[in-house]
Formats: structure tokens, C-alpha cells, sequence
């Protein structure tokens, strides 16, 4: 369960997240959704306690991000999948979080062959495609066994088959229990894995609703989604 | 805090930039090596010389080579994004710095003195019988020096830790470890005496030789510092360094 009570973040002039509160439920896997600038990874870090918030506040299971000693058993996050030191071989990437939280090398083998990428783990990850080092990101995820997931559009990279295995991981997380946010720019792909949907415009809370909902309202998603953002697109092309 | 130091001595050991910054540094005993042979066959011309010391001459390599690596213990995770991934499963970030300036302070203190001791040792056996000045004075003498220098090297890695986490940029943090080991020096050379040899105390490379009693140099003369002091001095860098960066690192967003 992530609690999101009147989240704030200000960078100088610009309200990058502006007064943002709603609740991300387990069960069911939420769809993230927002024009690019929108705020949502700024969200994220903020609820991951990475960026101070102005104002208000974000719990993960009813506590803040930073009280957690061991987060890894409660949160697993995928923000950026480049973010990875090229240098270090997967299989050492994966074990040098695992250790900060006291989880051994059995389970970084478990995950490696989860995401697929057991023949690989012992190679550089700067020989790795994007698709990869989503997958990379993921099994940094799934470590700790966490009750709550954030994803930060895992799917970008992914060759079809991945995104269908990213598609029925998501669900399977969900139908296990947790909680899992998941942002993407994919709206057919997003209309197949969510149920609920949080759409944010301008870093406000446009739309909090199920999947089901939109889909009634609109012809699509898709249409539900540019419909909602009409007003709040920032950088769109010209047309 | 046990899982977060063991967690950073993997990150230090799994990259490679920690074995070329480690091989820069032993390439100090090549080198004196080197220096002692060229200095033995002067001394079979000559008779007597007066030489310096491998460990001293090639000291500001085996210091920056080290820097380097404390430099990139935090800098190559700025570069690479690693930092979010490391403060999301280190949320107290207290404990992340505290861990890498552990990690780093303990592969320093000991790769250091490993090479000071080789340099000093294979310098001794290979100048054997020949009179260089240096390879006059016995290994007891020499200890403090040792000690002494292999404590520089560890207070300039941390120095580049704590910078490194400051300025979150390799560049950044390696010019400034540069400009106070070697720029500062030549800069603070010309001011007018007495005042030279004031501030030439006060400057890191100058602590080790006040560490011993040993003078500055012969143009600079004898140190104001006392050995006590010049500890305290040598100390205070790292310290204020790292508590810059503690700072900055708990305030800032990544």
C-alpha cells in the first residue's frame, strides 16, 4: 500500500509535483500514466525518499521510505535501467545490493534465472541491450520479496516476447498480493496489464480510475488518456 | 551497518578502475626499482651520493593513484545512476558514506603501506653495498617515514572520497585533490618569508616530513608544526572533506 498525502516538490519556479494525493492499493497493478514532465518520476523518487518533498508526505505500508532498515524486504524499484556501473558483471551488480540488506547469493542465482538472464550473469552489463538491463532491473527488484513495486516504464527495450513475459509478471505480482505502480507510455499495452489507472497532468492528479471505467467512457485508453491531457501536455509536437 | 560495508568492499572489488588505480600505485616499486639501479651505477662512478629516497620521490604517484580510486568509490556512481540505486537500498545515508570511507580508508592503509614497505625493501636490497644517502639509516629509523607516508595516502583517498561526494563529479573532485597536493604547494612557494614556510606548514604534502621532524625543504626550512600537530593536521583533511560531503549528501536530492 503507497499513501501519497498532499506530495509537493517545488525545483525553483516550477511545481514539479503540485499538492498530489491518492493511494496505490495491493492487489491489482496500476498504470502510472502522465505527458512526459508530467512529474511521475519525480513521484517516484520522492515516495523512494530519493528527493525531500516541499510539502506533505508519501508512506509505504502507513512509514516513510527512509525508517525502513531493511527496504528491500518491503520496496523493490526500477527507476532508470542504465543506471548500472557498465564495469560490474550482472551477477555482482545483483549481489552488491542484495548484501546491503543481508540477502545472499542463492537468491541473486533465483532472480538471475527468473528475468532470464542466468547464461549472461557473469557478463558485463555494459555489453548488455536495454532490454537486458530492464530485465536486470527487475530481478533488483524482485530481491527482497517485496510487498510493494514501483517500475519506471520497464517495458522500453523489450523485444515482444519480453513484453509479454514483463506483461504476465506484472499480473502475477499483483494477483499474489502486492502493490505495484507501474508507468509506461504504452496505452494498449498499459490497457492489457492495469486495472486501475493514475493519470497525472502538470504534475497534478488528473485522473485516479479503473481501467474498466475509462474504456466505458472513451473508445480506448488511449482516447481516455488523450482526452484527460489534452490541457496539460507540455512539450507536444506541432500539428 | 555490517551488510552495507561488506556490500561496498563488492563495489570496490568488482570494477576494474580499483586494479588499474591499485596497479598505478605499484608502479611506484617499478620505479624505484628503476631509480636505485640508475643511482647504484652513478655511485660505481662516483664513489658516495646523496640520492632520495624511492619512497619519498615517487610518494605524490603512489598518493594520487590511490585518490583516484577514492575519488571514483562515489563519483563513478553519480556518473552511472548507481547512487539512486544505492541509496534506495541504503536509505540512511549516513551509514552509505560512513561504509565507503571505511572500505576505502582500510584498501588504502593497507595497499599503501604494502607498496611503501616493497619500494623501501627492494630499494635497500638492490642499492646493497652502494652509499646513496638514503640507504644509510636503519629500517627503525625509517618506520616513521613509512608510517607517515602510508598515512598521507589515506588521508588523500579519503580526501577524494569526501570531495568526490561534494562535487559528485570524477573531473571536479581530482582537480581539487590535484590543485592541494601539487598547485597549492608552488603557489604558496612565493609568498614573501615568512609567510612561505607559514602555509607551506599547514599544506598536505608538507605534513608528512612535520610528521617525523623532518624539514619542508631546503629552501623552506624547518616546519612550524610539531609531530602531534601535524597528526591532528593530517587528520583534519579527510575529516573536513567528508563532513562537507556528509552534509551535502543528507541535504541534497539525488
Amino acid at each position: 500500500m503507497i499513501e501519497l498525502q498532499h506530495l509537493t516538490k517545488r525545483y525553483d519556479d516550477t511545481l514539479a509535483v503540485d499538492d498530489l494525493s491518492f493511494n496505490v492499493e495491493p492487489g491489482h497493478v496500476t498504470g502510472f500514466l502522465g505527458p512526459n514532465g508530467a512529474g511521475k518520476s519525480t513521484t517516484l523518487r520522492l515516495i523512494l525518499g530519493l528527493d525531500a518533498p516541499t510539502s506533505g508526505q508519501a508512506l509505504i505500508n502507513g512509514r516513510r521510505y527512509a525508517s525502513l532498515s531493511k527496504p528491500m524486504f518491503e520496496v523493490g524499484a526500477l527507476l532508470d535501467a542504465g543506471a548500472v556501473h557498465g564495469g560490474r558483471s550482472a551477477y555482482n551488480h545483483l549481489l552488491c545490493l542484495a548484501t546491503t540488506n543481508g540477502i545472499g547469493a542463492t537468491r541473486v542465482a533465483d532472480v538471475l534465472e527468473q528475468v532470464g538472464l542466468r547464461d549472461v550473469a557473469r557478463k558485463r552489463v555494459a555489453g548488455f541491450s536495454l532490454g537486458m538491463k530492464q530485465r536486470l532491473g527487475i530481478a533488483a527488484a524482485l530481491l527482497g520479496d517485496p510487498g510493494v513495486l514501483l517500475f519506471d516504464e520497464p517495458v522500453n527495450g523489450l523485444d515482444p516476447d519480453g513484453v509479454r513475459w514483463i506483461r504476465d509478471l506484472m499480473r502475477s505480482l499483483a494477483a499474489e498480493g502486492r502493490t505495484v505502480l507501474l508507468s509506461s507510455h504504452l496505452m494498449s499495452e498499459m490497457a492489457l496489464t492495469a486495472e486501475r489507472i493514475v493519470v497525472l497532468g502538470r504534475g497534478r492528479l488528473v485522473a485516479h480510475s479503473t481501467v474498466a471505467e475509462l474504456t466505458a467512457r472513451y473508445p480506448s485508453l488511449e482516447d481516455a488518456y488523450m482526452a484527460l491531457t489534452a490541457s496539460s501536455v507540455q512539450f507536444g509536437a506541432a500539428r | 551497518m555490517r551488510a552495507a560495508l561488506l556490500a561496498e568492499w563488492l563495489k570496490l572489488r568488482s570494477v576494474t578502475s580499483t586494479w588499474r588505480a591499485m596497479g598505478a600505485a605499484a608502479l611506484m616499486a617499478v620505479l624505484g626499482v628503476v631509480w636505485t639501479i640508475y643511482v647504484s651505477g652513478l655511485a660505481d662512478e662516483r664513489g658516495t651520493l646523496q640520492a632520495a629516497a624511492p619512497e619519498q620521490g615517487f610518494l605524490p604517484l603512489l598518493q594520487m593513484s590511490l585518490t583516484v580510486l577514492g575519488v571514483l568509490a562515489i563519483t563513478s556512481e553519480y556518473a552511472t545512476g548507481m547512487i539512486r540505486a544505492s541509496l534506495t537500498v541504503v536509505p540512511r545515508r549516513g551509514t552509505l558514506l560512513l561504509a565507503k570511507a571505511v572500505v576505502v580508508g582500510l584498501a588504502t592503509l593497507t595497499a599503501g603501506h604494502v607498496i611503501l614497505l616493497v619500494t623501501y625493501s627492494a630499494s635497500r636490497l638492490i642499492a646493497d653495498n652502494h652509499r646513496l644517502g638514503f640507504n644509510e639509516t636503519s629500517l627503525t629509523d625509517d618506520v616513521p617515514m613509512l608510517l607517515a607516508a602510508g598515512i598521507s595516502v589515506t588521508a588523500l583517498a579519503l580526501v577524494g572520497l569526501g570531495l568526490g561526494v561534494a562535487t559528485r563529479s570524477t573531473a571536479g573532485a581530482i582537480t581539487s585533490v590535484v590543485a592541494l597536493l601539487f598547485i597549492l604547494p608552488g603557489v604558496v612557494g612565493y609568498l614573501p618569508a615568512p609567510w612561505n614556510t607559514r602555509a607551506a606548514s599547514l599544506l598536505l604534502p608538507n605534513l608528512v616530513p612535520q610528521l617525523v621532524g623532518d624539514r619542508l625543504s631546503s629552501r623552506l626550512g624547518d616546519g612550524l608544526l610539531p609531530p602531534w600537530a601535524a597528526l591532528l593536521a593530517l587528520l583534519a583533511y579527510p575529516a573536513t572533506a567528508l563532513g562537507a560531503g556528509f552534509i551535502l549528501l543528507k541535504r541534497r536530492d539525488v
